[in-house]
């Protein structure tokens, strides 16, 4: 990993068009803005690993749990 | 921008459509699923990196309830539901890159699918509404997108 120290109102500039900006720093939070094509998905990590782990248990349901919730939607209409 | 609502309009530029879109009734232009024997997703699906290519089988006479079967692992596939019967006003607002990445060149097009995460009954059974499967039939290219609006939990119950 590339460790950078900056400050704020300094930046880093990753690849051809991604600016990430240190907008300020407050205690432990650091408030950083990125300028990135909108092509760049930019997504929080912590919120991109609780959708793959939300994926991952969804993923493959066992057989019987997928007949019965069929058959309770079937009752339900 | 809102997808899964919007009456067929020629539109030339993504941002007229944006704006075409934002009035409109949820829910009542949504097309329905249908079997499509091949789905390539733009983007993986978090936590399944490696698999790209799906097939949409429906489950039950009405759509109500759909699998979404990988072409390049047997053993994975996906409970999915359109949300018109579960949340009838769901509406995803969908940025201009997803528009782009899809191809989308109309909202009618779009078909938007919650990921169930199946439970020991039905009250304990969720869908995802923070980052719906959307797929567009004109192209058959689809995405999990991961919408802004930080109130749609990740996993909601699929019957209140």
């Amino acid at each position: 990993m590339l460790v950078l120290s900056r400050r704020v109102g300094e930046s880093v500039v990753v690849g051809d068009d991604v600016t990430i900006t240190v907008l300020e720093v407050r205690g432990d939070v650091v408030r950083v803005g990125i300028d990135a094509p909108r092509s760049v998905r930019v997504h929080r990590a912590e919120l991109l690993a609780e959708l793959a782990s939300s994926n991952q248990e969804s993923a493959s349901p066992a057989r019987d749990a997928v007949a019965s919730l069929a058959q309770a939607l079937r009752e339900r209409s | 921008m809102i997808v899964s609502v919007v009456p067929s309009q020629a539109q030339e530029e993504h941002a007229a459509m944006s704006a075409a879109m934002s009035g409109a009734t949820p829910g009542q232009f949504a097309p329905e699923p249908v079997d499509i024997p091949v789905i390539e997703l733009v983007h993986p699906m978090p936590g399944f990196p490696s698999e790209r290519r799906y097939t949409l089988v429906k489950l039950d006479d009405d759509g109500t309830l759909c699998a979404l079967r990988s072409l390049e692992r047997e053993d994975l596939e996906f409970v999915v539901v359109p949300p018109l019967t579960f949340y009838p006003a769901y509406a995803p607002e969908i940025g201009d890159d997803v528009v782009a990445d899809l191809g989308v060149e109309q909202a009618a097009d779009v078909l938007v699918l919650l990921i169930v995460h199946a439970g020991a009954d039905l009250a304990s059974t969720t869908v995802n509404l923070r980052a719906p499967l959307l797929v567009n039939l004109a192209t058959r290219r689809a995405a999990q997108v991961l919408l802004d609006d930080p109130d749609l939990p990740v996993a909601a119950p699929l019957v209140a």
